[in-house]
């Protein structure tokens, strides 16, 4: 009879044809030991910065490091940070991203290196960093996993001893909270419970602001393209989970470490882009980019900010980019939300005159909508809403494309125009 | 127009024709009910009686007592015996008793998931309680995901789902399973072979995970006949089982018929083709809309009964009364096949056995099989497909010249006292085991000396340790991969990639109109096969094996295409060998190299052979369990030609009959003779399972050669041909005279 081992070997084409296999050779070393024995590599893990975390016989590995207030990460100081707080303490509008009601060191900027990307419960976090800003200095604190038989030890430390109310993150709603969950289920009657967070994402933000202008929106990109980062040796983040798996293999602190250090320069970027994004929405006219303001203001907007959103659109319509005309058009159509006719009909009339076809034709149509139910002047309705036909007929030309539902509207109204001129 | 004839009429009409030669009468049966159990909750029981149930059938009640006692339980039940009530009763109770209930049902496909759905919230509104019962599959909305994870009092999915979607992502299911009172496994009997296998370790792993969440539920199968229901539900559930049988609900009488078609080449023993004895039988039924259902065994033979009856019948019917049923089609189609049936609109269908599955399709009048199904179990499954509670109704089964359908014609008691074949599943298939077990440390991690059903695993582990997949530390075994297992493992094939089907008639708009699994796609969609889907011809203009997609057009052809495949084996170990008279048996481990070679045409009309192509196509590697027989050389005075030709009479008689004992398709075991064997250079006959590492078929023959040897020889001795015919040892190319005589005379000394 076949022994398993024997069979096994057979039929490893069938077995191991999916996973990919690690092509390091280096022997397979001892495991990680418990509390009371040693810590493989131990003087070289203290060389780093790190310290042990002992619970119930498990440990995990936590890693400090202090950073002055004036480090400048990028284009900022890292305590900026107080200033742009002490900016949202005052703003007149409410904002997803507004820090409002929370002190500084609230913030718990936080980011995490896994096993996978899955949202399956195979997938292990094996690094939960985190940062806050207090007011003499920044600390960053990661908790490392130095083998997985040690995740009650690791979320003990990372669960006990910080007290934070509200996470920043990038991406985190969907990828590093609810895998957070998935693992803390997983043991949830051995350790404290998960609390309530409030939650700010920032790819969220960054892909409103962004997305036009940028290739991508991953935080690599982010750094590069808008805050000034730079990173010098940096392991790209897809490569964590294979030299996690090298370092089980053999825990040499060497192994790993320059994902700690990635990790870490990613939650200081995160400080770096939350100062970024606060200073773009509380001082847009000042921050320049007509882009971001014009996203900005479509965010107030979306808010029911009105007030904040038109301050910035009037801002961008000033100017002479190509947001500018955008700009117009949205602002108004907030007047005329407001029934400010007057302001809107001005804007409209700026449009007719000196925009690109479509919006040429939108407004005509806005115009004629006016005259005939604002201002009741049913013969200068009537002409914007024949220019407006006529604008359409070129444009159908032009694109060889034609949406008989909008043709069916606009002849509508000339047609009842047309009769309301007779009475 | 002429008067229409009724079901009895042409029943009596059947009764004078020539060829059938076996008629065989059910009798009808009464109700056997005892009344609702006290303890039933009041609103069930009222729900209940405004459905016209106010009490059990005896099977009904034996089951919910049973549950009661905290058994498991498997109940056997003809179709349409109230079978769902079994699970049912005791599962709404539980919920009605205590909110925090919660009940998994498994359904082998969407389509009989969502049949359930419909009929249980109809009970559920009745019943006034806030009972939430939802399908879980492929086709649920994202927005209603969290809610059922979170509230579904029961969840109705499949096994698929459970094994690449729930259990992988458990921890979004504590409430579920915290509180899981019951799994329902319905259709059990569909769960044998390469996917009972797979589903057996799949619920190995949803009792592991049940265990983390502290609940212990209960499991409730129903089966279709089967001789083995009670240990096949232990072997898929690793539980103990009080098998339910009693069945009580009341049948109308039932006309069972065997149908043998004339000969019509009296030396070579050619009957008339059953697919044209079908066509005309067909059509007495359906023009006199007498709803009626026909069963092929092949895909190609259901497309080729689809259009003929479909033409027959056509100044009568149009033709979406009379439609085609059959892996392949798309799910849409297959929806609207089945509630065309239950409302009477759609008349005829042709079908493989796809509709032996548990379907609703309502009660037809008539059923009529192309050729025997293959096995017992199968037949009667098939044949319940026609049969109402009350009113007569009538199966035809036309048997083909092939040897086990004359041999069932011709030995009717055999069929009639025989009971049905054993399903068999084999979890402890290496490498089904070690796909699951992945599956199942993804899940959780194992402790060292942990058990996955009753098998020790720490061996395995270590291998997959080794293979840097598994991770050891604190005494358990970790996942340590960036993949996601669950997503490279297909319970339903051995190939992982199925071929896709795109149309492209319309040069405009290219379309999808089925799929293929990979090994089937080898001999029917290689470049130049005719393909048929929905009685359309199609020609595979183009097969892009890499990409996996078969690009087809619709064409009008008046030929089929068939193609061969070359096979050479190796014998890799031998577990077993047994000697008996001239012959070792032996049992182990084969690599099979796979090739197709070239395609035949073959006209439609007469099975002629009209042409032949080559297949370029790679070739496929399997490996996997084999018995082989080998012969020594002293029971051969003969020469070499006509050794080949003794081998190929008994291999072709084998590949017929071992299905029947082994309860598999007959594309499960292969079978295939060799003048002088690689390993050994002894002419020897190979049989091997289709399935990478085996699934226990040949090994069942290993254990049954001699049952099986005897009923070879008497299969070829009551044949009344003289030299060998397709319904024995087959027509064999240049055969000496006597090849029967000397095949007979040489199976003499073997048994």
């Amino acid at each position: 009879m076949m022994s398993i081992k024997h069979k096994l070997a057979r039929l490893k084409g069938h077995i191991a044809r999916n996973e990919p296999t690690h092509q390091d050779e280096t022997q397979v070393s001892s495991p990680a030991k418990t509390g009371d024995e040693t810590i493989p590599y131990f003087e070289r893990w203290l060389d780093f910065g790190v310290k042990p975390f002992f619970f119930d016989g498990e440990y995990c590995l936590i890693r400090e490091v202090v950073y002055p207030l004036d480090y400048r990460h990028g284009q900022y100081h890292l305590g900026e940070l107080h200033d742009v707080c002490s900016m949202w303490q005052q703003a007149p509008f409410t904002h997803p991203l507004s820090s409002k009601g929370h002190e500084v060191s609230d913030l718990f900027f936080f980011d995490t290196e896994t096993t996978g990307l899955g949202s399956g419960t195979g997938h292990v976090i094996f690094l939960l960093g985190h940062a806050r800003v207090y007011s003499d200095r920044v600390v960053v604190r990661q908790h490392f996993l130095p083998n997985p038989g040690a995740e009650i030890a690791l979320y003990q430390s990372f669960l006990s001893e910080v007290d934070y109310t509200t996470l920043v993150t990038y991406n985190g709603k969907a990828f590093d909270w609810p895998k957070l969950k998935t693992r803390h289920t997983l043991i949830r009657d051995t350790v404290p419970k998960l609390p309530a967070f409030g939650h700010f994402d920032l790819y969220h933000a960054a892909r409103r602001m962004w997305k036009q202008k940028l290739e991508s929106v991953r935080l690599a990109n982010v750094e590069k393209e808008i805050l000034g980062i730079e990173r010098e040796h940096d392991i790209p983040g897809f490569l964590a989970p294979m030299m996690y798996f090298d370092f089980l293999s053999t825990p040499h602190p060497e192994r790993i470490f320059g994902v700690l250090q990635h990790n870490e320069m990613d939650i200081l970027s995160l400080i770096t882009l939350y100062i970024h994004l606060s200073k773009q929405i509380l001082e847009a006219n000042e921050m320049g980019g007509t882009l971001e303001q014009f996203e900005t203001a479509r965010w107030f907007a979306a808010l029911g900010e009105i007030n904040a959103a038109k301050e910035v659109y009037e801002h961008v319509a000033e100017s002479d980019m190509q947001e500018s005309i955008k700009a117009k058009w949205n602002l108004s159509l907030l007047y005329k939300k407001e029934k400010r006719y007057e302001e809107a009909v001005e804007i409209w009339k700026d449009l007719f005159q000196h925009s690109n076809d479509s919006l040429k034709m939108k407004a005509a149509t806005e115009l004629a909508k006016a005259y005939e139910h604002y201002f009741r002047k049913i013969e200068e309705a009537y002409n914007y809403a024949i220019q407006s036909y006529e604008i359409w007929k070129s444009l159908v030309r032009t694109y060889k494309q034609k949406d008989e539902e909008q043709e069916y509207e606009l002849i509508k109204r000339i047609n009842r125009l047309k009769r309301k001129m007779k009475t | 127009m002429m008067k229409k004839k009724s079901l009895s009429e042409l029943i009596e009409e059947l009764r004078g024709n020539p060829n059938v030669i076996y008629w065989y009468e059910i009798e009808p049966q009464e109700a056997k009910t005892v009344p609702m159990p006290d303890t039933i909750d009041q609103r069930l029981r009222k729900a209940l009686e405004q459905r016209g149930i106010a009490a059990l059938y005896t099977h009904q009640y034996s089951a919910y007592e049973a549950i009661q006692e905290g058994k498991n339980i498997v109940a056997v039940t003809p179709t349409a015996s109230g079978k769902t009530l079994c699970y049912n009763l005791p599962v709404l109770q539980a919920i009605a008793e205590d909110e925090n209930s919660r009940a998994l049902y498994l359904f082998p496909t969407k389509a009989l998931a969502q049949d359930q759905k419909s009929e249980l919230n109809e009970i559920i509104e009745e019943i006034g309680i806030p009972i939430n019962s939802y399908t879980y599959d492929g086709d649920t909305a994202p927005s209603i995901r969290q809610k059922i994870r979170k509230a579904g009092h029961i969840v109705i999915t499949n096994p698929d789902m459970l094994h690449s979607a729930i259990l992988p992502h458990h921890t979004k299911w504590v409430s579920l399973f915290e509180n899981l009172k019951y799994v329902v496994i319905d259709e059990l009997h569909t769960y044998r072979g390469v996917f009972g296998s797979h589903v057996a370790n799949v619920i190995r792993r949803l009792k592991r995970i049940c265990r983390f969440y502290g609940s212990n539920p209960q499991f409730i199968c129903t089966s279709a006949t089967i001789a083995n229901p009670k240990e096949l539900a232990e072997n898929l559930t690793g539980e103990p089982m009080a098998l339910i049988d009693n069945n009580g609900a009341p049948r109308g009488r039932k006309h069972f018929v065997f149908y043998n078609p004339p000969v019509i080449n009296k030396p070579l023993n050619i009957r008339k083709s059953a697919t044209v004895e079908v066509n005309h039988l067909a059509k007495e039924f359906l023009k006199n809309h007498v709803q009626t259902i026909v069963f092929a065994r092949s895909r190609v033979r259901v497309e080729v009964i689809l259009s003929h009856i479909q033409e027959l019948v056509k100044d009568e019917l149009g033709p979406k009364t009379i439609r085609g049923y059959r892996g392949g089609y798309l799910p849409k189609q297959r929806r609207e096949i089945e509630k065309g049936l239950r409302s009477g609109e759609i008349i005829g269908v042709v079908s493989t056995n796809a509709l032996e599955l548990g379907v609703d399709i309502g009660q037809l009048q008539v059923c009529i099989m192309t050729g025997y199904p293959g096995t017992v179990a199968s037949t009667w499954q098939q044949a319940g497909r026609a049969g109402r509670r009350h009113g007569d109704s009538l199966i035809i089964m036309v048997a083909s010249s092939a040897p086990m359908d004359q041999y069932i014609v011709q030995h009717p008691e055999y069929f009639f006292n025989r009971s049905p074949e054993s399903a068999r599943i084999n979890p402890d298939n290496l490498i089904i085991l070690v796909d699951h077990l992945k599956c199942a440390a993804y899940e959780l991690p194992f402790r060292k000396g942990e058990k996955f059903g009753h098998i020790e695993v720490d061996e395995i582990m270590e291998f997959l340790a080794e293979q840097r997949v598994l991770h050891y530390s604190g005494g358990k075994w970790h996942w340590m991969n960036e993949s996601f297992p669950a997503h490279n493992i297909s319970l339903r094939s051995a190939s992982q990639e199925n071929v896709v089907i795109i149309d492209i008639s319309n040069t405009a708009n290219h379309k999808v109109i089925g799929e293929m699994d990979r090994f089937s796609a080898m001999t029917l969609l290689h470049e130049e096969a005719i393909y048929l889907h929905e009685g359309v011809q199609y020609q595979v203009e183009k097969l892009d094996w890499e990409e996996k997609k078969a690009y087809v057009r619709e064409v009008n052809v008046e030929y089929f295409t068939d193609a061969n495949l070359a096979v050479q084996l190796k014998v890799l170990e031998e577990d077993k060998a047994e000697e008996r008279n001239f012959v070792r048996l032996h049992y182990g481990d084969v690599t099979v190299n796979a090739l197709p070679t070239i395609f035949k045409k073959i006209k439609l009309s007469t099975f002629e052979n009209i042409g032949s192509g080559p297949i370029h196509l790679p070739e496929e590697e399997l490996h996997t369990s084999s018995t082989w027989i080998d012969f020594s050389e002293d029971v051969f005075p003969l020469g070499t030609q006509t050794i080949e030709q003794v081998l190929m009479g008994i291999s072709n008689v084998l590949s017929n009959l071992v299905p029947v004992f082994v309860m598999c398709d007959r594309g499960d075991v292969h079978v295939v003779p060799q003048i002088k064997a690689a390993h050994s250079g002894l002419p020897t006959i190979f049989l091997y399972d289709r399935y990478p590492g085996g699934i226990g078929l040949s090994e069942e023959v290993f254990k049954r050669y001699d049952e099986i040897m005897r009923e070879v020889k008497k299969v070829i001795e009551s044949c009344p041909c003289d030299k060998g015919c397709p319904s024995c040892i087959g027509v064999i190319e240049e055969a000496t005279d006597n090849i029967k005589q000397t095949i007979l005379a040489f199976l003499d000394k073997l048994v």
